[in-house]
């Protein structure tokens, strides 16, 4: 799957479980757990969709909070690499 | 402070004269001592009052969502002798207004979060308030714009050496606190100063707290559960933690981080924490108490916590915000408590002391032992009742028959004990559901999807279930044609996030019960049937 392919999907899936309005547009930049975008409560379901698209599990104990920060960090910290 | 009575402020100050030097407060990165949170309190209570308009009702709101400005904001009304009113700026702008505008509240401490909402908040509110901004912000412009309130910022503070320690008034109002109203309007609950003092030292005595333990504040200050994670470490000279919106969303990276002891958290938490693999055994050995409150608890998810806690004695704590925060609490125990549980969930167990239970039918008389009934309380936790609101006070603070004292109605059914068994919770007898651990009244939904759809039946159902309660809600209209999305843009506009319909439909015919009822269990029915269709 392509960078800006998979970057198209996880906009999809923000969006589609979005708890609120971002302030502007979402951005790759937008802070989507700090401005209330999506709850922390989502998180479980996100890392599921992420494991979905990777094709393999996520090592969920090894993770700093920041990469969910925005979808540059989620696609730097789970896709870019693999 | 010698002859300072029991209340909201007075742990906090103990311990800051005890333990000025330790810390009380950590919040993403930054830590402060209880002597710095003690004057960083006592120069915002020193500054509103010199500040105060006349006839200003003994409350301050705190605008602020799990921030250095909440917590010192929170602290700063208590030792201005005022109780706290939270207003959370995830919440849509109306509601914030209206409660801000029901609330009286001539006071307002705003943190960087809610500083992007304020001026529409401030649309329609005629009285003239004094507004305390957060650091980095100017004032000018909201100045010009309204020029009726006053605005004060950070450099406008005074010396702490200028608080006086007012008195307070042990029955007066420590935090007033709305809820999800079934008629579309939230209510305010009066939590009095001794409500609270009396839950944390039932909670201190315990829980043995001392000044090494470390707490976790993860709900919202909206949420009273937090009434728990500010007042009974500051009573004793312990330590908040507040992780980050980030950091909340890997719990159990922040738990070990921090050296957390003490774990408070809604069940979904621990839900989030099972499905992303964090509850292996032995993986949280700081933890001497985990606690969860707030909607039903599955056995299997306390199971998973109690082995990944190993040093950790697991409770599970039940209560309205109308009897203080929490008011029955049951212990884990591996060997008895599956026996002890029904719906495979953990039983709500015994009430606080000092707490009475009454579990009762229809005319509110008391149902025979291990029978069901909707369980009434009534003790030193039992609330003032709903601000400004005598009628729907008088509806649920009532003297049952053949009793003297006035018990609240939970609305929620449980089994009466019998045999020494602990008490169980069913579910609610209404129409009210907890997502992600909100109460939330569906009613109040319906009265907004009504309104904004234009029809004359709307249902709100909580959808998906979990073991908890639900995920999220979607709702359904009676009508045959609607711009279903242009109506729920209009609704989520009006509603905190966690009370969003996930989805509208169009039912022109409701299915109905035998009793001329829409029939919501055929309507859950319904999105079932779509869902296993979706993912065959």
């Amino acid at each position: 799957m392509q960078e800006q392919e998979i970057r198209s999907k996880l906009r999809q899936w923000i969006v589609k479980h979005a708890k609120t309005a971002p302030r502007s547009e979402l951005t790759d930049q937008t802070l989507i757990l700090e401005e209330g975008i999506l709850s922390s409560l989502d998180i479980a379901e996100f890392v599921l969709y992420i494991e979905s698209l990777r094709g393999e599990e996520v090592d969920v104990e090894s993770l700093e909070p920041k990469v969910f920060a925005n979808i540059d960090a989620l696609y730097s910290s789970f896709f870019a690499a693999s | 402070m010698s002859a300072e009575s029991r209340s909201l402020r007075s742990g906090f100050l103990k311990s800051a004269s005890r333990f000025p030097d330790r810390p009380a407060l950590q919040l993403g990165g930054q830590v402060l001592t209880y002597a710095q949170l003690r004057s960083n309190a006592a120069r915002i209570a020193a500054t509103l009052s010199n500040h105060a308009a006349a006839g200003e009702p003994p409350l301050t709101a705190v605008f602020a969502h799990r921030s250095m400005t909440a917590y010192t904001g929170v602290l700063g009304a208590l030792l201005r002798g005022h109780g706290y009113v939270p207003l959370n700026p995830a919440f849509p702008t109306d509601r914030t207004r209206g409660m801000l505008a029901r609330s009286g509240c001539r006071s307002v401490i705003v943190d960087r979060n809610a500083m992007a909402q304020l001026d529409e908040v401030l649309q329609g509110i005629e009285a003239g308030l004094v507004l305390l901004l957060p650091e980095e912000t100017t004032c000018a412009e909201l100045a010009a714009r309204w020029p009726q309130h006053r605005f004060l910022l950070q450099q406008d503070l005074v010396d702490p050496e200028r608080w006086a320690p007012g008195p307070v008034d042990p029955d007066g109002i420590g935090y007033l606190l709305f809820t999800s109203g079934s008629t579309g309007q939230p209510k305010g609950v009066m939590v009095a100063h001794r409500n609270v003092t009396h839950f944390v030292d039932a909670m201190v005595q315990r829980y043995s707290v001392t000044e090494a333990d470390r707490f976790s504040q993860t709900f919202d200050l909206t949420f009273d559960l937090s009434a728990f994670d500010m007042f009974v470490p500051w009573e004793c000279g312990a330590c908040l933690c507040a992780p980050t919106q980030s950091e909340k969303s890997l719990p159990s990276k922040y738990i070990n981080d921090c050296g957390i002891t003490i774990w408070f958290s809604v069940p979904s938490t621990a839900v989030l924490m099972s499905r992303l693999r964090l509850l292996k055994a032995g993986r949280y050995p700081t933890l001497r108490f985990s606690l969860f409150c707030g909607e039903a608890l599955p056995i299997e998810i306390i199971e998973k916590f109690a082995d990944a806690a190993p040093n950790s004695i697991c409770e599970n704590l039940y209560g309205p915000t109308e009897l203080t925060i929490a008011c029955t609490l049951y212990r884990w125990d591996r060997q008895r408590s599956p026996g002890e549980s029904e719906l495979g969930v953990v039983p709500i167990g015994e009430p606080y002391p000092g707490m009475k239970v009454l579990v009762a039918d229809e005319q509110q008389r008391e149902v025979a032992e291990g029978e069901t009934g909707e369980l009434l309380m009534t003790g030193p936790q039992l609330t003032l009742g709903y601000y400004k609101d005598p009628e729907r006070t008088a509806a649920a603070f009532m003297v049952p028959p053949g009793h003297t004292e006035v018990y609240y109605r939970t609305g929620d059914r449980v089994r009466r004990p019998k045999d020494g068994r602990p008490l169980t919770y069913l579910g609610r007898m209404d129409n009210q559901i907890k997502i992600q651990g909100y109460r939330v009244e569906l009613g109040e939904i319906e009265e907004i999807l009504r309104q904004e759809a234009g029809v004359d039946v709307a249902i709100a159902i909580g959808w998906p279930i979990t073991s908890s309660g639900a995920d999220g809600v979607v709702g359904f209209l009676g009508t045959a044609e609607a711009d279903t999305a242009a109506i729920r843009a209009r609704v989520m506009a009006r509603l905190p996030p966690y009370m969003h319909p996930s989805a509208l439909k169009l039912m022109p015919e409701f299915p109905l019960n035998s009793n001329g009822k829409v029939d919501r269990k055929a309507l859950a029915q319904l999105l079932a049937a779509e869902a296993a269709e979706a993912s065959a």
